[in-house]
């Protein structure tokens, strides 16, 4: 017998976008605090598998677009290139470095490392791994 | 509509919480935060995209500056008219209108009135016709085409 499951629907058009705005901070918190790309993809993986689960693979293929299996090689790239880039510069492979701005509208006097792009890479390659082992499991199914 | 912007506010207060900041401008951030996952999530959510409504009340107001603008030049010429009287028809003529809620139908009456050169004299008993009167109508048609496509269709735009 398939049950009306309103409230689990309801609960989680809230509870994901609670879950992916903690994911998002976990991501930028990642350089002063616990957190980071890892955590945060693992965080936003969960936030797509909770909707997964409660909307099904029909709902959902119309819902998120993205392959996620093409976010395998993008975060890759970021990661390469952020890393590559360092040589544009004359240092070593990997380098980082970082810089305190001044006096930006809303933010403050953030402090911008390219770390940061190294951890976007982490983060959408996270995501994409993640997904794409859960996904291909359950459509085997 | 309201359950996204309600929703976009929670996400702007968690945002607060998470952080620990608790001022205006980590609202800002959070707010911007859950318009980006709103965004993500278009699909998700019930309704369109909350900000594809704010784009079009945007897009109507500029549509009203313009007109009032455009209107007002037109006003000029016709006051520095040399005869006034054997030059220009003036005339009351229907507006079929197919807005339904009675708040669709103020606001474009409002906006016929502001717009110098038309001025909405009343409303049917039935909610399909606006009663116009104007200054110098060369063609009614025209007219009623002209507010057709520009105000009712903007208006259109914000409420569906």
């Amino acid at each position: 017998m398939k049950t009306n499951d309103l409230i689990l629907k309801m609960t989680t058009t809230m509870i994901a976008f609670v879950i992916l705005a903690f994911s998002f901070y976990l991501f930028f918190a990642g350089h002063n605090a616990p957190g980071g790309g890892f955590i945060g993809g693992l965080m936003t993986s969960a936030a797509f598998v909770l909707m997964y689960l409660t909307y099904g693979f029909g709902t959902m293929k119309k819902v998120v677009v993205i392959n996620f299996r093409t976010l395998i090689p993008i975060g890759l790239t970021v990661a390469v290139g952020t890393a590559m880039g360092s040589f544009l510069f004359g240092v070593p492979f990997l380098s980082h470095t970082f810089k305190h701005l001044h006096d930006i509208p809303l933010l403050g006097d953030p402090e911008v490392a390219t770390a940061m792009l190294f951890d976007l890479g982490v983060y959408l390659t996270v995501i994409g791994v993640t997904m794409t082992i859960i996904l291909s499991i359950a459509e085997d199914a | 509509m309201n359950f996204q912007i309600i929703l976009n506010i929670l996400v702007a207060f968690i945002w607060m919480f998470l952080w620990e900041t608790f001022d205006f401008s980590t609202f800002v951030i959070g707010y911007f935060v859950g318009m980006f996952l709103l965004f993500l999530m278009r699909r998700f959510i019930p309704d369109s995209f909350y900000l594809d409504r704010v784009y079009a009340i945007c897009k109507l107001i500029l549509l009203f500056i313009k007109e009032l603008i455009l209107a007002n030049l037109s006003v000029v010429k016709f006051v520095y008219k040399p005869n006034l009287k054997t030059d220009t028809k003036p005339g009351i003529f229907a507006l079929p209108i197919d807005l339904k809620t009675n708040w669709e139908i103020t606001l474009l009456a409002n906006l016929i009135t502001l717009t110098p050169g038309t001025l909405s004299v009343a409303v049917s008993n039935d909610y399909s016709v606006i009663y116009i009167h104007a200054m110098d109508i060369p063609n009614v048609e025209e007219q009623i085409d002209g507010i057709k496509n520009t105000f009712e269709k903007a208006i259109m735009e914000v409420t569906r």
